[in-house]
C-alpha cells in the first residue's frame, strides 16, 4: 500500500471535484445562453461507449499494470456471460454484477470438479 | 439539501417523495461499487478525511474509480485528475439536455441543480418526464433521487473506507468495478457507430496501456471517438448513395 501526502490528497479531490462540476455547470450555467454545438454532442454521444468500454477492457485484461495471462481465464469468461446478461436484463446492475461474480467464483469451482 | 422554499407546497412535496420512494429502488445495486470505491482509496493512499471527501465532493464513481486506480499504478497527479475528467465529460451531455428545464431558476439553484448531476438522476428525470409529461414540479421529483443518491452514495463508500478491508481479497471484489460498467455500457451502445466507438476504445486501451504518462486510456477514448465518426460518416454515405 502506498501513502500520499496530506496535499497530494487533497489536490486530486478538488483538482477532480472542480474540474467535475465545471462539467455539470458548463450547459446550465456557464454556456446557458447558448445550444450545444452538434459536433460536440455528436463527438460526446461517440465517446461514451469508448470510455466505458476503455475501462471495462483496460480492467478485465490487465492486473496491476501487466497483460494477464490465460491463468485469468475465469475473468475473461465471467465478464463475457456478464455482458450478455447486461445486454438481457437491460442494464440491471444488480443481475449483471450478481452473474459476473458469480461466474468469476463459480466457474473454477466447476472445473475443479470435472477434472 | 435543497432550499425549503422550493418545496413548501403539497404537489411539490409529493413528487420530491417519489423522486425518494423511485431512487430507493436502485440504491442496492450502489453497494458493492460504493464498497470498492472505498477500499480504493484507502489502497491508493488517500488520508482518510480526503478519502471521504472524494464521493462527497466528486460524487461520481466511475471517475473516482478511474483516478484511484491511476494513483495506485504510480500516475502523476494530473494525470489522474485529468483522466478522471474525461470519464465525466459525458455529463456535458446532460448538462445541455437539463438547460432548458433549469432556465427559470437562480444562479443558485442551477449550480445546486448541476452539483448533483449523475447518470442516475438523469435517467430518472427522463423517464418521470415520459410518465408525467408538463409535470411543474420536476426539480422537486430531482431533488428527491438527489438526495438519495448522494446519501447512499456517500455512505457505501464511508463504509468500504472504514470496514472494506474486512472481505477477504480472494473475493476479488475489485472485479465489481468493470462489471459495473458493463451494465452502464450496456444500456449506451444504441447504434452502429457507437458500437464501433466500444470495440476500437477497448482494444485501443489494452494495446496502448504502455503509453508513457499513464496516457493511455485517454488515448484510447480518442481512438474510440474516431472510430466512432468514421463509422458514422461511411453509413451516411452508403445511405446516401443508395437513396
Amino acid at each position: 500500500m502506498m501513502s500520499l501526502t496530506v496535499l497530494q490528497s487533497w489536490a486530486v479531490v478538488f483538482g477532480l471535484a472542480i474540474g467535475t462540476f465545471l462539467i455539470r455547470y458548463s450547459f446550465i450555467g456557464l454556456f446557458a445562453d447558448r445550444d450545444m454545438p452538434a459536433w460536440l454532442d455528436r463527438a460526446l454521444k461517440l465517446m461514451v461507449p469508448a470510455i466505458f468500454a476503455a475501462i471495462v477492457f483496460s480492467s478485465v485484461f490487465m492486473v496491476g499494470g501487466q497483460l494477464a495471462g490465460l491463468d485469468q481465464w475465469p475473468r475473461y469468461v465471467a465478464a463475457f456471460i456478464a455482458s450478455v446478461a447486461a445486454v438481457l436484463s437491460r442494464g440491471n446492475m444488480l443481475v449483471t454484477l450478481g452473474v459476473g461474480m458469480a461466474g468469476l467464483h463459480g466457474l473454477p469451482w466447476l472445473v475443479g470438479l470435472a477434472s | 439539501m435543497f432550499p425549503s422554499k422550493a418545496l413548501s407546497s403539497p404537489p411539490a412535496r409529493a413528487a420530491y417523495l417519489s423522486g425518494v420512494r423511485d431512487a430507493l429502488l436502485v440504491i442496492p445495486s450502489y453497494l458493492p461499487f460504493g464498497l470498492v470505491c472505498g477500499v480504493a482509496s484507502v489502497n491508493a493512499g488517500l488520508t482518510t478525511g480526503a478519502s471521504l471527501a472524494l464521493p462527497a465532493l466528486v460524487y461520481g464513481g466511475s471517475s473516482q474509480a478511474v483516478a484511484l486506480q491511476f494513483l495506485q499504478g504510480n500516475a502523476s497527479l494530473w494525470v489522474a485528475i485529468l483522466s478522471g475528467c474525461v470519464i465525466n465529460l459525458r455529463m456535458a451531455v446532460y448538462s445541455a439536455a437539463m438547460a432548458s428545464r433549469v432556465r427559470h431558476l437562480s444562479k443558485a439553484r442551477r449550480m445546486l441543480v448541476a452539483a448533483f448531476l449523475v447518470d442516475n438522476t438523469f435517467a430518472f428525470m427522463q423517464e418521470r418526464e415520459r410518465t408525467h409529461p408538463h409535470d411543474q414540479h420536476i426539480v422537486a421529483y430531482y431533488a428527491g433521487t438527489s438526495t438519495m443518491f448522494w446519501t447512499f452514495w456517500f455512505l457505501f463508500c464511508a463504509i468500504g473506507i472504514f470496514a472494506g478491508n474486512i472481505v477477504p481479497a480472494s473475493w476479488q471484489l475489485d472485479f465489481a468495478i468493470p462489471l459495473s460498467f458493463i451494465a452502464i455500457a450496456a444500456t449506451s451502445i444504441r447504434s452502429l457507430p457507437m458500437c464501433a466507438a466500444a470495440l476500437v476504445g477497448g482494444m485501443a486501451s489494452v494495446l496502448l496501456f504502455a503509453l508513457p504518462l499513464k496516457l493511455g486510456l485517454i488515448a484510447a477514448c480518442l481512438a474510440g471517438l474516431l472510430a466512432g465518426l468514421l463509422t458514422q460518416t461511411v453509413s451516411q454515405k452508403i445511405r446516401a448513395q443508395k437513396s
